[in-house]
């Protein structure tokens, strides 16, 4: 077996109360790495087109990768695939906290659940011994995230679900300690199977090709982030909030819905306000992190819980024009104790206060107002009332009581918040991702919008092409399974020195923003591993990786991704934006909205698929995808 | 003729004001020249705040349009952010 690797698949049948132990597949593991891109293939090749993602039929699949069990910083995170029942396309989120590193402590690379239990149960395993027990969970049935875990015990390595997951809610998350996996509804599939919770113990040991090479550089890299601007200096002082004031001035800070990109009272939502007024800690439940984005706030009449994170921030802040930190931080609070998405919740009250205002829904939800929310976000986990309808998401309330032409999602998957006629590349990230309207698949908005050293984001120049880099390297960053933070130290500490006035930066900027297919192909030549993520495959792999491989890898995973899509039915009319992004205009000098249009074609072209947005065989070969 | 100028979270708190409105700022450059005048040149002074700062007209960056002489018309906001944010 490759090194890095535990070389074990453990299958759990949630019916029979059986499993097995099979070995992992090296050439699917050379192939996708693991996380996401190893979950795609799973999924993909187990499951016929048209599962019902909440059926027996839809497997859950929770996938580490070889860096997960190690101490590389921001290295343990898991991935969950499944078929969305948000989107009806590919499922799949992951999440930091403590499960993958439990995973590979018990000798668990992939975890596959199949079936449905008949009533609530939760797992035991443990990989010493190879034991996995079926216990009954009727008495954790119905509480929330923060209380299962705390009676699980908190030492252990725990992935659950709250009150969200078990009624279905169609953005219900997994969460591991204090941070979840999120998006497209996979705590919906495992309340589908009645699973409440898993618990993974071991001490088995990671095997890595080179350990002393590999500590030796992790020791460098540590250095590296701990001084970072971005990473050891933002991030860590401000955590993610610190994104907030640079979104609202640059105008794309989601604000009433998306209406605007500007909100007035954005500093009283900021990390740094936080810090100010709010912050009672900093807390990260993910090991061996030195960046420590998570923050910890007082919730009144919960105590010391953590606070939220910048997507929060803006789609229950901005989105609902709330400037009031404490009652984001007490929604925070709630939605992760029920175990749901915030930023589908966010977006989906967003688009509800829009239909009451518009006269198409009676919610006594308004914007600017606070009442009524913290009981209408119980009201969706528990599908009570109106909270049932607001529990299926924007693009089903918009099926049922209007609006469609203000119903912010891609393919139903609800928007991050990034507003992207400020940045078009993200744009077109956001139409073409493979689970829908999502910035961590990519994340070409930092390149363009938020980061040190920003291109135009207002023209067409590199829009095709940055996408599908940023892309690429997103799937293999998730099959790792790395953290995208990882990425901010791509761009060194010298560039976020430069004035971002002078002639110097903005020379370099331009040609950057001028290199278009060059830099794809840059970035996609292969070679001797020059960043952490290269190096450290292959210091524990033992085989080699670079910024090419990982282009190529990554490319693999999107497509296989996309021909999962297309299998269930989905077109290139899918790859679109809502109508508010296409059509109103945010910025005073635009006519009109994102210019998907133009981008699309180049877009399409340049990935290698036909203009129906197939790719093609000549693609789908050279990329070695088997369908 | 009106400019509102926003400020960062450090100059804000440094200074002691958010956002002000400034009349007869024609450019950004004049911009910067009326608020330093403004500010004084204390320690921390507008001058020294501004040094780390992007800025954007209407959200746009100006380095995206004509750096400090870039135009400004009524009505517009002038924001100073950070150079880098990440989240």
């Amino acid at each position: 077996m490759i090194k890095g690797y535990a070389g074990r698949i453990l299958e759990v049948d949630l019916r029979s109360q059986r499993f097995a132990f099979e070995p992992l597949d090296e050439e699917t593991a050379r192939l996708y790495l693991g996380g996401k891109g190893y979950g795609a293939r799973l999924l993909y090749d187990r499951t016929e087109a048209g599962i019902d993602p909440l059926g027996p039929a839809n497997p859950l699949i929770f996938a580490t990768g070889p860096l997960n069990g190690s101490v590389a910083p921001q290295s343990n995170r898991f991935a969950v695939v499944c078929k969305s029942p948000l989107t009806g396309g590919i499922g799949n989120a992951t999440s930091g906290g403590s499960f993958a590193y439990g995973l590979k402590r018990a000798g668990i690379d992939v975890l596959i659940l199949v079936n449905q239990s008949a009533k609530p149960i939760r797992l035991e395993i443990d990989g010493d011994s190879d034991r996995v027990e079926f216990i009954d969970a009727g008495e954790l049935w119905g509480r929330g995230t923060y209380e299962t875990q705390e009676i699980l015990g908190k030492k252990k390595y725990h992935a659950v679900i709250g009150p969200a997951g078990e009624n279905r809610v169609l953005f219900a998350g997994i969460v591991s300690g204090e941070r979840i996996a999120g998006r497209t509804g996979v705590g919906a599939v495992m309340g589908s199977k009645r699973l409440k919770a898993i618990t993974v113990a071991g001490s088995r040991k990671l095997e890595m090709d080179d350990p002393e090479k590999f500590k030796e550089y992790t020791r460098e890299v540590r250095k590296i982030f701990e001084e970072h601007p971005v990473m050891g200096e933002s991030l860590k002082r401000y955590g993610t909030g610190n994104v907030v004031n640079t979104t609202n001035a640059r105008n794309i800070l989601p604000t009433r819905n998306f209406k605007r990109g500007r909100f007035q009272d954005a500093m009283k939502i900021s990390g740094e306000y936080m810090e100010d007024h709010e912050l009672v800690g900093i807390k990260s439940s993910c090991i061996h992190c030195p960046v420590t984005c998570g923050r910890e706030v007082e919730v009144e009449g919960v105590g010391r819980v953590k606070g939220p994170e910048y997507e929060t921030l803006a789609l229950m802040g901005s989105n609902l024009e709330i400037g009031n930190l404490k009652k984001v931080s007490e929604w925070n609070y709630h939605a992760d104790d029920q175990g749901m998405d915030t930023i589908s919740l966010g977006a989906t009250l967003g688009f509800t206060m829009e239909l009451q205002e518009r006269g198409l829904l009676d919610a006594g939800l308004a914007f600017g107002d606070p009442s009524g929310v913290t009981e209408m976000i119980l009201d969706i986990g528990h599908r009570r009332g109106l909270g049932n309808d607001l529990a299926d998401g924007v693009k089903r309330m918009s099926q049922k009581y209007g609006g469609e032409e203000f119903a912010m999602h891609v393919k139903g998957l609800e928007l991050s918040a990034y507003d992207p006629r400020g940045s078009f590349a993200q744009g077109v990230e956001y139409a073409t991702t493979n689970r829908g309207g999502c910035h961590v698949q990519g994340a070409s908005m930092y390149m363009e919008s938020v980061g040190p050293l920003t291109i135009n984001p207002q023209n067409l120049k590199l829009k095709a092409d940055l996408p599908i880099v940023q892309q690429n390297l997103a799937c293999a960053i998730n099959s790792m399974v790395l953290c995208m933070f990882t990425t901010y130290g791509i761009v060194p500490k010298a560039v976020h020195n430069m004035d971002p006035n002078s002639f110097k930066y903005r020379a370099i900027a331009a040609v950057f923003e001028n290199s278009g297919p060059l830099f794809r192909k840059l970035m996609s030549m292969k070679g001797k591993p020059m960043f952490w993520f290269d190096k450290w495959l292959t210091y524990i792999t033992g085989e080699t990786f670079s910024g090419g491989h990982l282009q190529e890898i990554g490319a693999r995973i999107f497509n296989l991704e996309r021909m999962y899509n297309l299998r269930e039915g989905f077109t290139a009319r899918d790859d679109t934006l809502p109508h508010r992004f296409l059509h109103e205009p945010t910025f005073a000098h635009m006519k009109s909205g994102h210019p998907l249009d133009q981008l699309l074609p180049r877009y399409y072209g340049k990935r290698g698929w036909d203009p129906e947005g197939v790719p093609t065989k000549r693609t789908l070969e050279k990329l070695q995808i088997r369908v | 003729m009106s400019v509102t100028v926003e400020l960062t979270y450090d100059m804000s708190k440094a200074l002691g004001v958010q956002r002000f409105e400034l009349e007869d700022a024609r450019t950004v450059a004049d911009v910067v020249r009326l608020a330093r005048a403004r500010f004084g040149e204390g320690e921390e002074s507008f001058e020294k705040l501004t040094r780390v700062a992007a800025v954007a007209v209407n959200g746009v960056l100006i380095n995206h349009r004509k750096g400090m002489k870039t135009p400004l018309s009524d009505g517009d906001t002038v924001s100073f952010l950070k150079a880098a944010a990440g989240g």
